[in-house]
């Protein structure tokens, strides 16, 4: 009983949502937004579990004085001052609005730019030429990159004077032909793939998300 | 004498009116025509569809047509304006997106000029706004999402009947055991993240069916598993799966709910409490599985620093290069789906792989008739995928 209710759930909901993809009916679209709107109502009452247990986790780490645990402090500190601000005067309230401008966005920024550090660091190892697969790949990533900036075709038109614009012809012959395609087979692939484990979840074959088990 | 002279004048002085206003001098352009409404197909019933013929007077001669306005019968019987603004000269069409729940209602389209002079067109049929059932544009997807299903569901029930099935390997998923033995051997955790995606997305489905398997082989190696979430459902739907998994595996002590724990949804800095989680515990391996965006790179590249072995999945096509050149297993799209038949072995979700694969082989049959019939000029293919998509 304690499996077969989910199931069924999961069945019934699964087929009334794919169903109504393809009606447009007032009705079937009221279902849909129904079950919709059901689900997020499961929303906030996981978000207070959520924030137990991340209370949980830093008051651990303060207990038994793990590595950095002072920075827990910081944790419960920035949730106070946030909920504070937040709750009495809501989103809006400068000084809530002033702490996420200041604080959550920079870091969130400094975060994202440390991207251009990695992906330098990434590249050199995808494109250390050792074998034919790898040199392919560098040569393609060099086209792609002489033929994404402008001093590129510059130094192709002016310097080398060899074709009009070609390291950027080439880059986009390259993103339309040999990339594009492999992209779509890929995709093509993640579709069947969606559907063919949607099925088997509606159907419940698939159990694993139950804990596994019969 | 006199007076015939005056009626010979007044005479000539009306035929020139009258001609007058035939050639040029009328201030009136001519109606627009051929109006047409009907309901709106393929809709909730929200909406009714205008069409008309241009004026003849639409954008050229001194009557310059310079717009329309198109009316509506108000259930009193008067027409009323229902385009808040004049719709430019050369429109046909018009969707009026008021018509939801109203009587059947007769339409009029009004041609404007510059001197502000109209001229209606005559009324429609009555016509009422009602919401379809089946969207006829989408047939041929139903169509092919019936078919596609009917495979995998024969093929899943054909696996039933306990026939081998051959599925060709996939290295990311032979690593598993790899990468567990290893995380044991060395006393280490192993760290399973499941990427931003929500519950509602499939490829956060399929990595939770990953780490209901990897859950069920830490349990009997009674490795600590560390799963950081960013979602606060999938995180109890986790933790509760992976609960079970130990269950299932005899080993309910060993589960620790404080390994499965929330850590934030902001996604910048879900990455930075989890790339600090790496470099302090030093996890021996390193599962990234399900949807990920700009992290990807940041996450793998610091799992990559700390010597772990990786293996990722996705589905978010962009990520996967991050993901090959960072990790020492990929993978790639479809995978990820087949990856819980693959680990559990069970015939019926293994079937299912079958299934998919016939999917692929009718594409592929008819991505190369395609482009056979388009180079010998025979376009009705690709124009019929064309229409379909």
């Amino acid at each position: 009983m304690r499996r077969q209710v989910p199931l069924a759930l999961c069945f019934i909901f699964g087929l009334v949502m794919m169903l109504a993809e393809f009606s447009p009916h007032p009705l079937s679209q009221g279902i849909r937004k129904e079950i919709i709107d059901w689900s997020l109502i499961i929303w906030p009452f996981a978000l207070v579990l959520a924030v137990a247990s991340l209370v949980h986790t830093h008051w651990i780490r303060i207990r038994r004085r793990a590595e950095y645990w002072q920075y827990s402090y910081l944790v419960f500190i920035g949730m106070i001052v946030m909920v504070v601000i937040g709750i009495p005067f809501g989103k809006r309230h400068p000084a809530f609005v002033w702490m996420f401008e200041n604080v959550q966005v920079p870091m969130d920024a400094t975060m994202f730019s440390l991207l251009a550090f990695i992906i330098a660091s990434a590249a050199y190892r995808a494109f250390r030429a050792r074998t034919f697969e790898a040199s392919l790949l560098l040569a393609a990533a060099l086209i792609v990159m002489i033929g994404n900036v402008p001093v590129g075709d510059f130094i192709w038109n002016k310097v080398i004077q060899f074709g009009d614009d070609l390291p950027s012809t080439a880059r986009q012959w390259i993103l339309d032909n040999p990339n594009l395609s492999s992209r779509r087979g890929i995709i093509l692939g993640i579709s069947l793939g969606v559907i063919s484990q949607s099925i088997r979840i509606i159907l419940g074959i698939e159990r694993s998300y139950l804990g596994g088990g019969d | 004498m006199k007076i015939e002279k005056m009626l010979q004048w007044i005479v000539v002085f009306a035929l020139m009116l009258s001609f007058g206003s035939s050639i040029g001098f009328s201030q009136q352009p001519a109606p627009p025509t051929n109006v047409n409404a009907f309901d709106t197909p393929n809709d909730n019933g929200a909406s009714v569809t205008i069409t008309w013929n241009k004026s003849a007077d639409d954008g050229v001669g001194a009557k310059t047509v310079i717009g329309y306005n198109v009316l509506r019968q108000s259930p009193d019987g008067e027409f009323e304006v229902i385009t808040e603004s004049p719709l430019k000269a050369g429109a046909t069409r018009y969707v009026d997106q008021g018509a939801k729940g109203g009587p059947a209602c007769r339409y009029i389209v009004r041609a404007i000029t510059a001197s502000e002079s109209t001229v209606d067109s005559m009324a429609t049929a009555p016509v009422k706004a009602v919401g379809n059932w089946f969207h006829t544009g989408k047939k041929w997807i139903f169509l092919a999402l019936i078919l596609f299903s009917v495979a995998v569901v024969y093929s899943i029930y054909h696996a039933r009947r306990g026939k081998e099935i051959f599925i060709r390997r996939i290295p990311g998923l032979e690593a598993v055991d790899e990468a567990i033995g290893r995380a044991t051997e060395m006393g280490r955790p192993i760290m399973y993240i499941l990427g931003l995606g929500s519950v509602s997305d499939v490829a956060t489905i399929a990595s939770m069916n990953i780490l209901s398997q990897v859950a069920r082989k830490t349990a009997d190696y009674e490795m600590p598993l560390r799963v950081p979430c960013n979602d606060p459902i999938v995180l109890n739907v986790v933790r509760e799966m992976v609960r079970t998994a130990y269950v299932n595996e005899g080993r309910p002590d060993a589960y620790q709910e404080d390994d499965i724990f929330f850590l934030t949804e902001s996604q910048f800095a879900y990455a930075a409490g989890v790339d600090g989680m790496m470099i302090r515990e030093k996890p021996a391996a390193i599962f990234m599985q399900g949807t990920f965006y700009a992290e990807s790179l940041i996450l793998a590249e610091t799992g990559n620093s700390v010597g772990a072995i990786q293996i990722a999945g996705t589905d978010s096509d962009s990520q996967l290069p991050f993901f090959i050149a960072a990790c020492d297993y990929t993978l790639i799209g479809e995978e990820l789906y087949a990856a819980s038949a693959y680990l559990s072995r069970e015939p019926m979700l293994i079937g299912s792989l079958r299934g998919q694969d016939y999917g692929k082989l009718i594409i592929f049959g008819a991505l190369i008739l395609g482009v056979i019939l388009e180079l010998i000029g025979i376009t009705w293919v690709t124009t019929f995928f064309q229409r379909v998509g």
